[in-house]
């Protein structure tokens, strides 16, 4: 029982750090219908650059601030160079995110190393709490609180917020939103900057939470986040959150009870929707 | 151009370059399998790796586990094509009815669920690590090897070209350009992406598996979602929808991490070369849709379609 409880938990902070990384992703892949293969890169450099500045200033909420300021800079850049050209067409933003995404990991080792940088955490955020036989780590708990207020953040931005509302009708129908005089490709820029921001900030919160980082972890964070988002169903907040949240206690569970197969469940987890339910638990269209 | 790259060992006889272009030669090959499902077809697959890991493991296993023979090697690239003849049918009969980038998100996790089996069967693969073999007596020579590479690119150029050319590669190219539009024509589309997606991995096991005899080596890598990377660099630069173009394309990639890395003594950027083949490639992308071979030839159709109006307007005058 105690086991069981503990593996809860670890899953269910490791789900909610997952979607801080596939919340983005959400946004823009979701959302705007554009698949940036560039944002692995973006949470790449979230992590670098959050543990660079938390070295530099010793302040980690400078270092994460600074971590998010630095992932939109570079989301900005990317929208304008790579993505405004290929508006619409799928294809066209897959293979030219994925060249952005080529480029910024290579500059990443440039500016660091291209050997693995080891993160730590701040003295108040390490440590644990027990309760009785259950012993909380406390970072694990930061993450969970810092996931719930994104959540929510973004939940109401998109259903209660008059932006939510244009970006929900610009997804839909794109030149009626134009028409009625709004600028649809503002609000675009803005909700990709938006995203590109939040990768950074799961990015900068992960490193210290695996500890290691390296120039690869995008690519390889990045196909979790895309498994999130296609598992939840493109565009849907709550589906990323609740399949992040699978995601993560059903890897917890695997390691645990079937090690062989932990490493696959999330690859099988995405085959069996796909092949099921190809718009995700809670995509509505197909 | 074949004919000089036939000739080009008589010029200079130095091994690293030997090896170098075989390399070309073996992911030319790679690159024309992909082409032909997002080139011809407009198929996205991020899982093509896949079928070049099953050749590079199959060769490898064989020659590694029995004898160093050229009938064991041939053994396992006939082993490595039944293997991903049958796979790419089952993928494809599975998933080619869904949209574009679920397609390619599944064929990627597919490839990424062989990468787990392969570093996780230790026994068999060594995981990571990967294992060294010895090759066949013929392969063993770096110039012998080298032309039964080219030749396998000659011939594979020669058959996959006949195949685009046929009334069925039309079919794929209509499918490619309109895929509503080739369906309300009445052709069965998921019946034709099948049958260019196995042959597709089919070539791509043959790559693989001279891939692995190239390096006498073989480990997890060729499962990775680099090698994917590579093969739609290659062609993406050559130009999509065309088969020459792969090859092209293969040159450019492999001379340039040639020579950028030769750079590398004089200033550390170079080390960092993915960086200008990236931007390349996005240069291509946003610029140069077509690529080299296809811009080229645009190019070409243009200037064709001037002169033949100039000659109209002559003949009109007289």
């Amino acid at each position: 029982m105690d086991v069981a409880t503990n593996l809860l938990v670890n899953g269910l902070a490791t789900g909610t750090l997952i979607f801080l990384l596939a919340s983005g992703l959400t946004l823009i892949f979701g959302l705007m219908s554009v698949l940036n293969f560039a944002h692995g890169g973006l949470f790449a450099w979230g992590a670098f650059a959050g543990v660079w500045l938390f070295g530099l200033t010793d302040s980690f909420f400078l270092a994460i601030v600074g971590a998010v300021v630095i992932g939109m800079l570079l989301g900005f850049v990317l929208e304008r160079v790579l993505i405004r050209p290929v508006y619409g067409d799928h294809i066209q933003q897959l293979l030219v995110t994925l060249g952005g995404m080529l480029v910024i990991s290579e500059l990443l080792k440039v500016f660091w190393s291209p050997n693995p940088i080891r993160a730590v955490l701040p003295d108040y955020l390490q440590g644990s709490i027990e309760l009785g036989d259950i012993i909380l780590i406390t970072y694990r708990l930061f993450v969970i609180a810092v996931g719930i207020v994104v959540y929510v953040g973004l939940h109401l931005l998109l259903t209660r917020t008059r932006l939510g509302l244009i970006v929900r009708a610009g997804v839909i129908d794109k030149e009626m939103v134009q028409a009625l005089g709004i600028n649809i490709k503002q609000v675009f820029t803005f909700v990709f900057l938006l995203g590109a921001g939040m990768a950074a900030l799961g990015g900068s919160l992960l490193a210290p939470y695996s500890g290691v980082i390296f120039a690869e972890m995008g690519m390889q964070y990045a196909i979790l986040a895309f498994i999130v988002v296609i598992v939840g169903g493109m565009g849907s907040v709550q589906g990323s959150m609740i399949a992040a949240l699978l995601v993560g206690v059903l890897g917890s569970f695997m390691a645990y009870f079937v090690p062989e197969l932990s490493l696959a469940v999330n690859m099988l987890l995405m085959l069996a929707v796909l092949l099921i339910k190809p718009s995700g638990l809670f995509g509505a269209k197909g | 151009m074949f004919l000089s790259l036939a000739v080009l060992p008589f010029l200079s006889d130095s091994r690293s370059m030997y090896i170098m272009f075989t390399q070309i030669f073996i992911f030319a090959i790679f690159a024309m399998s992909f082409d032909l499902l997002l080139g011809y077809t407009g198929i996205v697959s991020f899982g093509h790796c896949m079928f070049f890991g099953i050749g590079a493991y199959s060769v490898s296993l064989f020659l590694k586990n029995f004898d160093a023979t050229i009938s064991y090697f041939l053994l396992g690239v006939l082993v490595a094509i039944v293997l991903s003849g049958i796979l790419s049918y089952l993928i494809g009969m599975l998933s080619l009815r869904l949209k574009s980038h679920f397609y390619a998100m599944l064929t990627l996790a597919i490839s990424q669920l062989l990468f787990v089996l392969a570093e996780k069967w230790r026994s068999m693969t060594m995981g990571g690590d990967g294992f060294t073999f010895p090759v066949p007596e013929l392969f063993r020579d770096r110039l012998s090897f080298y032309y039964v590479c080219l030749i396998l690119m000659v011939i594979l150029f020669v058959i996959l070209r006949a195949f685009t050319h046929s009334p069925l590669g039309k079919v794929l190219k209509a499918i490619g350009q309109n895929e509503q539009r080739a369906e309300a024509l009445g052709y069965q589309i998921l019946h034709y992406k099948v049958i260019v997606s196995i042959v597709a991995g089919v070539v791509a096991a043959i790559s693989g598996g001279l891939y692995a005899v190239m390096l006498r080596f073989v480990n997890t890598q060729v499962f990775s979602i680099e090698t994917t990377l590579d093969a739609l660099l290659m062609s993406m630069i050559g130009g999509l929808g065309t088969l020459f173009g792969s090859i092209l394309g293969s040159g450019i990639v492999e001379l340039a991490h040639h020579g950028l890395t030769e750079l590398a003594k004089l200033h550390p950027i170079f080390e960092r070369w993915v960086i200008f083949l990236g931007l390349l490639y996005i240069l291509v992308v946003l610029c140069f849709p077509s690529g080299i071979v296809g811009s080229v030839q645009e190019w070409r159709e243009k200037r064709k379609q001037r002169s033949m109006q100039a000659a109209t307007i002559t003949e009109q005058v007289e």
